[in-house]
């Protein structure tokens, strides 16, 4: 008899626990504000805790990925050193990556990013799940002007957007690697617009829409974004360089492969743009 | 002890694990794979106390970790709450707690929860869960919970003593 009571408990113990988790599905599914000021609140509380603990164990997590990724760590340095090597050689070529770039922006009229308003933020966790790998979160939130969807950069270019709703002192950066991720670009010297998007962790962005195939593009040309009307992104922000050019013969478009000039994969302080198409567009 | 100063215990003991797996577990990575702490907390949650205490304590270490991920609010509440009750119903009327039985059933859990979790979560609409690289995900962090499970049954026997050959 008291079996039964205690399976007729859970059963219903379940049930309720069940229902309250679809509930929350659908209501965040809903973007319901008052559930996601509730998730900001909760995150909030446990935010102290968290900050004191990464102090903590920063120092063991840092000693793990020293162990564990000494092999690429190793042969990342020989990468950088062979492209020091080659950016010395090209020095007295082009003096300046970034002063060429910017007199490439000038020509056509673009504007800088240093003109945008921004905040500086601080990393404080990558991924936390195994299925997040192309978002972190910074310590700069919704109290700083930070709002959903606005552009996030390092000095090497355009490396995400801020993904849904901040928190108060938080929010969350989606990453250009990922897959789903669609920025509007401009190969510098072209007037085509064109969309990239994401290619994964460690991967190229591809261009795949938008770029006609009688636009003349070189390997080694500068992909901005573009800034079109009322997109979410200021025009000019650099994106990468062109390594790859195919060609759709039936959609008669260019194919590109674009390596980002910004590297997401070890990120300690990124800035958000506090830009608002509405507002400066 | 009593059965509030057990809850008190347990809630306790989610909230210093929920801590320490932002802070210190999901850095510890193998071929980019974290372990699976909240998953394994609901896993050896259900072993330990049954069916009801699986399924309360999947449900909230499920909610604590839905605040960090950017999927969907409630996903992996729903997913842990059935994992945790489904284990501990098995653990009641199969298993019987022989521990290197609940050791690889937390293990062949975590690998199934991450697939159920994927599958479910694509079909929510959510991009990039369901990829080349679950099954890695899944091995890795099996093997990693594995581990974990001693301590993780060990840490629930001491949130609720009263338990241990008692009723659920």
């Amino acid at each position: 008899m008291a079996t039964g009571t205690r399976t007729g408990r859970s059963r219903f113990t379940l049930i309720f626990l069940l229902l309250t988790s679809a509930t929350l599905l659908t209501l965040d599914a809903r973007d319901f504000e008052p559930l996601q000021r509730t998730e900001e609140t909760l995150s909030d509380l446990i935010s102290p805790l968290r900050s004191g603990a990464d102090r903590v164990f920063e120092p063991v997590g840092d000693a793990w990925a020293g162990v564990t990724g000494y092999d690429e760590l190793e042969s990342e340095n020989d990468a950088l050193r062979q492209e020091l090597q080659k950016l010395e050689g090209q020095q007295i070529l082009d003096s300046d990556a970034a002063i060429r770039l910017e007199s490439l922006l000038d020509v056509l009229g673009l504007p800088y990013v240093q003109d945008i308003p921004n905040v500086v933020g601080e990393v404080v966790t990558a991924n936390v799940g195994n299925f997040d790998r192309y978002s972190v979160q910074i310590n700069r939130g919704a109290e700083d002007g930070i709002r959903n969807g606005m552009p996030v950069v390092t000095r090497g270019g355009l490396i995400g957007r801020i993904d849904g709703d901040p928190g108060r002192g938080h929010s969350r950066v989606t990453l250009l690697t990922d897959p789903s991720f669609e920025v509007g670009v401009l190969v510098v010297g072209t007037e085509d617009v064109a969309l990239a998007s994401g290619g994964g962790r460690g991967e190229p962005l591809m261009v795949t829409k938008g770029l006609e195939i009688d636009t003349e593009v070189a390997v080694g040309d500068e992909v901005v974004t573009s800034g079109v009307d009322r997109s979410r992104y200021p025009p000019g922000i650099p994106i990468g360089t062109v390594t790859d050019i195919d060609f759709d013969e039936a959609r008669l478009l260019q194919l590109l492969t674009v390596a980002p000039s910004a590297n997401t994969d070890s990120l300690s302080f990124v800035t958000v743009l506090l830009y608002d198409p509405l507002e400066d567009g | 002890m009593t059965m509030a100063g057990a809850y008190v215990r347990s809630g306790l003991f989610l909230l210093t694990a929920l801590v320490l797996h932002l802070a210190l577990f999901s850095d510890l990575r193998v071929l980019g794979v974290a372990p699976e702490v909240p998953l394994a907390l609901a896993v050896t949650a259900g072993l330990v106390g049954g069916p009801e205490r699986g399924a309360i304590a999947g449900f909230a270490i499920g909610l604590g970790i839905d605040l960090y991920l950017p999927t969907l609010f409630g996903l992996s509440a729903l997913i842990y709450t059935v994992w945790g009750y489904a284990v501990g119903l098995l653990e009641e009327r199969i298993f019987r707690s022989a521990w290197w039985i609940n050791v690889l059933v937390t293990a062949a859990a975590t690998a199934g929860g991450l697939l159920v979790y994927a599958v479910l979560g694509e079909l929510l609409g959510e991009v990039n869960l369901y990829t080349d690289r679950l099954y890695t995900v899944m091995i890795v962090a099996a093997a990693y919970n594995l581990v974990l499970s001693l301590p993780l049954l060990g840490l629930w026997h001491w949130s609720w003593p009263r338990l241990l050959g008692e009723e659920r």
